[in-house]
């Protein structure tokens, strides 16, 4: 099968004070219609890796390929999910659903009968006129879903989508997400730290190194849907995935032992946005 | 009609001025009322003379006739004016260099620190040369109002942009989003909470400017009428003057910021 989205040996530096490398010659496929999680030690470069296949970023080297052509920008067919839904409080939930359809100059009656169905798919309808203010973090994050599948992307991208909403709310979404999975037959990817998360959800699991991120290790997962948590099988998995990433943890902790506070400082500002404004603090600053 | 229409009509119907909530947000009312009554005692039993404070009666009827005069409108016409063109001005200035200094760290290095250096001048300072430059007329008023406009506009502003979540911008650019319409439909409400209060004070701080410059340069405006009344004894239209800047003040602030603040509160 003919790979949907393809990594080739994509690299990452970012040169703000010292060169970091966040990603290593990252390499892998995305068939069609598949599911893959990305997984990593926290701080690895999962949500860098993410934003250049959104082509929110650019890669230092190598290649994100879609339908065998190479990524340079946001593509209309690629969709993103954001952690903190990225919606705008100014907007009711029907016009948030219909931001992305404006765009494309969708017409405007048009435009609000699709949001209107894609809010439906997402269990929103009776929503539409209501501020993202008034919903709880779960509703809010199915309108960023809504909003993500109302431009008919063929890849939807996934970045920590549930980690900011309450276990249980997050439980159902994530059912909800594999149902559209199913019944969309869209390529997804999606980025977490939650490993049960990424085993219950995915095709294939790609857990990554600690910095600068290299594929570890690619797990097909060929559980029958929908998937128990308790299964036998399942639980090996995530211990196998588990086991993997708390070696990589160890890894980076004696790396850092070796190399001193320095980098633990600098991998901490990468993880909190390598590229926000915020000045830094300093060391100094922190300690007394 | 069933008990439910019955029971809504009975509401309808007292939900009107006088229900107890209304009722609270005409408190302030009294105490104004009670200021008034002081006032126009204190003057009829003669304890200040008629000289330095007329009775607030008086006042009212000079108030009530003047605003029938034409002349007297168009004062306050030609302050609101220069006001407006002022604030319009500070607006176009101030909105396009706060949105660059917010969002690019160097621009913002470069520029606000000389914003602040002339923000802590204070502004009237500059008055006599903005009267050598473009003589004692609109010109100056409307540069000085302008002044006063740009300051708390540039830094509400700023500091909006600031606030912008990143992530906003990430979303603007996975719908392919043009400048244009990143700036029109993302950035512009996104920081339109900042926009209104600076404007708002950009308003209070413009009407203060025009009022002194009317009354240093006696630019023809109302400032200059108070200060011309005053001078020749006639405080009753003075007064009357006071209380028409202070309605058009309030009924400004009211309507125009109150609307977009309500605008700002349904979702913000």
């Amino acid at each position: 099968m003919e790979n949907h989205v393809e990594l080739q040996n994509v690299s990452k530096f970012y040169d703000s004070g010292h060169r970091l490398h966040a990603l290593h010659e990252v390499s892998f496929g995305v068939g069609e219609g598949e599911f893959v999680s990305i997984v990593g030690p926290s701080g690895c470069g999962k949500s860098t890796l993410l934003k250049i296949i959104a082509g929110l970023d650019k890669p230092s080297s190598g290649e994100v390929k879609f339908r065998g052509g190479t990524i340079c920008g946001p593509h209309s067919k690629i969709s993103l999910v954001f952690q903190a839904f990225g919606l705008f409080p100014w907007r009711t939930v029907l016009e948030n659903v219909e931001y992305g359809l404006e765009m494309q100059r969708v017409p405007k009656q048009e435009r609000r009968e699709l949001a209107r169905d894609y809010l439906g798919m997402v269990g929103l309808s009776g929503y539409e006129h209501m501020y993202p203010k008034q919903l709880s973090g779960g509703m809010r994050q199915r309108v960023g879903i809504a909003r993500a599948l109302a431009v008919e992307p063929e890849v939807v991208l996934m970045d920590e989508a549930f980690s900011a909403i309450d276990e249980v709310t997050a439980d159902v979404l994530r059912d909800e997400v594999a149902e559209i999975h199913k019944h969309t037959g869209k390529t997804f990817v999606l980025v977490t730290h939650n490993l049960s998360e990424a085993i219950e959800l995915a095709d294939k699991v790609v857990v990554l190194s600690s910095r600068p991120a290299k594929v570890k290790k690619i797990m097909p997962i060929s559980l029958d849907r929908p998937r128990d948590r308790t299964h036998t099988m399942f639980v090996h998995i995530h211990r196998d995935i588990l086991h993997l990433l708390k070696e990589e943890l160890e890894n980076t902790f004696i790396r850092h032992k070796l190399k001193g506070i320095d980098e633990l400082q600098s991998i901490h500002d990468m993880e909190s946005g390598a590229d926000r404004k915020e000045p830094r603090l300093k060391r100094a600053e922190v300690t007394t | 009609m069933s008990v439910e229409k019955q029971r809504a009509l009975t509401l309808s119907l007292t939900d009107g001025f006088f229900t107890a909530h209304r009722f609270q947000n005409y408190l302030w009312v009294f105490p104004l009322l009670l200021a008034l009554a002081v006032w126009e005692a204190v003057t009829r039993a003669g304890l200040v003379p008629g000289s330095r404070l007329p009775t607030f009666s008086s006042v009212l009827i000079v108030f009530l006739t003047s605003i029938q005069s034409e002349s007297f409108l168009l004062r306050i016409g030609y302050s609101f004016l220069n006001l407006v063109c002022g604030l319009f001005l500070a607006f176009s200035l101030a909105l396009p260099l706060a949105f660059a200094a917010g969002s690019r760290d160097k621009f913002d290095l470069t520029l606000t620190p000389i914003v602040m250096l002339f923000g802590a001048l204070p502004d009237l300072s500059f008055l006599p040369l903005l009267v050598l430059w473009f003589g004692a007329g609109n010109a100056a008023a409307v540069i000085m109002a302008s002044l006063a406009g740009f300051f708390p506009i540039y830094f509400t502003v700023r500091q909006g942009t600031k606030n912008i979540p990143r992530e906003l911008f990430d979303v603007t650019a996975i719908f392919k989003s043009d400048r244009i319409s990143t700036f029109t439909k993302m950035v512009l409400p996104a920081i339109s909470p900042h926009l209104f209060s600076g404007l708002r004070l950009a308003y209070d701080f413009a009407w203060e400017i025009i009022i002194a410059i009317e009354i240093a340069t006696r630019v023809a405006g109302i400032g200059s009428f108070i200060d011309g009344n005053v001078a020749s004894g006639s405080l009753q239209s003075g007064f009357a003057a006071i209380f028409a800047i202070a309605i058009v003040a309030i009924v400004v602030d009211r309507a125009f910021f109150g609307s977009l603040e309500s605008w700002t509160r349904k979702w913000a």
